[in-house]
């Protein structure tokens, strides 16, 4: 683990001064607020918008304060995963594209520490961006739905940040692997349309990665069979350590690539 | 006038803030960069007149990283 500490520093000052330490957090904050407060106001939003015709009396189903959460989940499965993906599909590969990589590769670091230094710090920032969002969305909804038990708020965070590192190694394994475009329709395949695959087609097949985001949101409602999430979570966790040692071998072997 | 007073404006008001601080700083970046993917006037009214998205957009496909 030569110079792990160093590039970590690296990388801490990248997300710096790119912006994205602070962009990435304030999207997640932004769209935790967003959900509870438009779900909160739904009805009187249709009213004045929605064109409904005079008289017409529709039943608006009272929300559970953990549905929010559970809503708001969804829309990190889409909007966010979106922008984890397009935000760091560039993570390696650019920086073997833009030459800054020749920078590094001159020196005797080893792949697995330059590979991990940016797993860790990116892990880092995504993590620390979707608790945040999640706990803007609690304390909104608490405000305007009524409360949730912490225990299972941080419970449910825990289960899910299982799966957006599973996601950020899979982003950062196929930029070790590919050129930024192919990073981008691979990563997306293999989180965003996964994901929804699973859920269609995947229904008797309960021991995946890409359930782990339904399985959190049992864990909120407090309905999760957890023999079956252990198995998951072990398979996730057993999938992110090969992730992460072939993005490692991957960094070295396209070291070749990189354009002096 | 009236419409106005009865927007709760302390449940709204975050979220301008912060879609005001996402704005603010892309702008900043935007001139601070000068070098961008696409024409540099197209990014500007890309933040300005898009809330929330242009920022984004900006960050992820505008931003020239060097």
């Amino acid at each position: 683990m030569k110079g792990f500490s160093v590039l970590l520093h690296k990388e801490w000052r990248e997300q710096v001064r790119n912006f994205k330490l602070l962009w990435i957090p304030l999207v997640f904050i932004i769209f935790g607020i967003i959900e509870p407060v438009t779900n909160h106001f739904l009805p009187q939003i249709m009213k004045s918008v929605g064109n409904m015709p005079d008289g017409m009396d529709f039943p608006w189903p009272e929300f559970a304060p953990k549905e929010i959460l559970v809503s708001l989940m969804g829309q990190y499965q889409s909007i966010g995963l979106l922008i984890i993906v397009l935000a760091f599909m560039g993570a390696i590969s650019s920086e073997r594209k833009n030459g800054t990589a020749t920078l590094l590769y001159v020196r005797p670091i080893s792949y697995a520490s330059y590979f991990l230094s940016k797993w860790t710090m990116i892990n880092i920032l995504v993590l620390a961006s979707v608790w945040v969002g999640f706990l803007a969305g609690w304390y909104y909804t608490a405000q305007l739905f009524g409360s949730i038990p912490a225990a299972d708020v941080f419970a449910f965070l825990a289960a899910y940040s299982l799966w957006i590192i599973f996601v950020v190694s899979i982003v950062l394994a196929l930029s070790a692997w590919l050129p930024t475009g192919g990073v981008a329709a691979l990563g997306l395949f293999l989180t965003l349309i996964m994901a929804i695959l699973d859920s269609v087609i995947g229904a008797y097949w309960t021991v995946t990665p890409w359930k782990i985001s339904t399985y959190a949101s049992y864990i909120l409602m407090g309905s999760m069979d957890y023999p079956t999430f252990w198995k998951a979570a072990g398979l996730t966790v057993f999938l992110i350590i090969l992730l992460v040692l072939f993005g490692s071998y991957m960094s070295g072997r396209n070291a070749a690539k990189t354009t002096v | 006038m009236a419409e106005l007073a009865n927007i709760p404006w302390n449940l709204i008001l975050p979220i301008l803030g912060l879609q005001l601080i996402l704005m603010i700083v892309a702008l900043i970046d935007l001139i601070r960069n000068q070098r961008t993917n696409g024409p540099f006037i197209m990014w500007i009214f890309i933040i300005l007149l898009l809330n929330l998205v242009g920022p984004i957009l900006y960050f992820i496909f505008g931003r020239r990283q060097a």
